[in-house]
């Protein structure tokens, strides 16, 4: 019995759990693995939220430094242990652009950005539940939610891009969450 | 968001919550958040429900390569301590387990059809990280002892050995379970381990002559896998 590769074996899914166990041991290997795992992709999150590569690069040192400090901390019956790396880099991103007053003004890139997510996501047949939900928001709402969470971008800067009264956007967002609750549960 | 912390609706709560991880709220909103967190339970549930939502909305980011620069940067921030080879970072491991997955399942599959089944508790199927070509398959059928039973005659260099390890998914680190001889059939006794636990990692390992000095695997991996449940 030989198992070749013709037969298009799932590669096995990066134990983020253990991972973090890991990590909270002291093993320096397993934090470089989650690294090489996630790095890239974080420094993505981070780069869309700061706008700029040196900054990024920094919130993702920051961000490591603090998984490595805090792992024991994680708490799997809070959430997954993916979610608590991504969020734990996201905040710190959110909390540079709060503190510094982002200089780059963030603009109609970053909507040709958001655009190719409704053709190649959500046609999906695996999309995850958020973007089904997402879609069925009106766009402008959907686009709040978008520059909100991937842009890190504030209730002024969405009614600056969006060219909406502030108390528009505020409702639409408030409305949106709700909607976005009710439809993922 | 004007009433008093703690007495909002579950409605208003879901809003704070919400705002709190799309990160629209302002410093002092996002500030007085935080500091309930620890003590608030109810508004701690609504932001874990939140960013676990939300979660999906990374997927749209770009990945960007970072500088080779970044990782040094973080390793001498942790301090000069050099990172030490662990399980997480064998090439193959991950892969192995996929293909030993796989091959439990049709060695499962096997069992079923046949007329007795056998009172083992726990199979695993150890496989070649890099063909996933199944090699050895441990069988546990009591808390004491694990027999290891060879599939194909693996061939070892004149100067090494086979060497035998457990770990659960719970244990710091990896048990050695002895020296094998490539091709034979083997008893071990478990003696002070807990028993078999399913996901339990089993593996081969190549050592010099005598066994690994320093306790653990460093050897390459010749043969992995994971302990299935099987009545």
């Amino acid at each position: 019995m030989r198992i070749g590769p013709t037969l298009n074996l799932p590669t096995t899914p990066f134990d983020y759990e253990r991972c973090l166990q890991a990590c909270a041991r002291g093993d320096r290997g397993a934090l470089q693995a989650l690294y090489d795992q996630e790095g890239a992709r974080l420094l993505g999150v981070a780069w869309r939220i700061a706008r700029d590569h040196a900054t990024a690069e920094d919130i993702v040192h920051d961000a490591f430094i603090r998984i490595w400090t805090r792992a024991a901390s994680f708490d799997p019956a809070r959430g997954s242990a993916r979610g608590w790396v991504y969020s734990l880099t996201r905040h710190l991103a959110l909390n540079f652009v709060r503190d510094t007053r982002r200089e780059v003004v963030i603009d109609d890139v970053a909507m040709v950005d958001i655009a190719p997510y409704h053709d190649d996501m959500t046609l999906q047949a695996d999309a995850p539940r958020i973007h089904r939900c997402l879609d069925q928001l009106d766009t402008a709402p959907r686009k709040c939610i978008l520059h909100a969470y991937v842009d890190g971008c504030s209730h002024a800067e969405i009614a600056r891009l969006l060219d909406t009264p502030l108390g528009t956007v505020k409702s639409w967002i408030k409305r949106s969450l709700k909607a976005l609750r009710e439809c993922m549960g | 968001m004007t009433k008093e912390p703690g007495n909002e609706s579950a409605d208003d709560l879901e809003q704070l919550a919400g705002e709190y991880v799309l990160g629209t709220l302002s410093a002092e909103q996002q500030d007085a958040v935080l500091k309930r967190l620890d003590s608030d339970r109810a508004l701690r549930d609504a932001v874990d429900a939140w960013e676990q939502r939300l979660l999906g909305l990374n997927a749209l980011a770009t990945p960007l390569p970072p500088s080779p620069r970044l990782w040094q940067r973080i390793n001498r921030s942790l301090g000069d301590r050099p990172a030490r080879p662990s399980w997480w970072r064998r090439l193959g491991l991950w892969q192995g387990l996929a293909g030993a997955g796989l091959a439990t399942s049709l060695l499962l599959a096997l069992a079923l059809l046949t007329a007795h089944p056998p009172v083992t508790t726990y199979l695993v199927v150890l496989v070649a990280p890099a063909t996933q070509a199944p090699g050895w398959v441990v069988q546990a059928r009591d808390a004491g002892q694990v027999q290891l039973i060879p599939l194909v005659k693996s061939e070892v260099p004149g100067d090494k050995v086979l060497q035998f390890w457990t770990k659960g998914e719970q244990w710091p680190e990896p048990i050695s379970l002895g020296l094998i001889k490539p091709g034979e059939q083997v008893t071990v006794p478990l003696q002070r381990l807990p028993a078999v636990e399913p996901n339990q990692l089993f593996e081969l390992t190549l050592e010099n002559a005598g066994g690994s000095a320093s306790g653990r695997p460093t050897g390459p991996v010749q043969f992995i896998g994971r302990a299935v449940k099987v009545l």
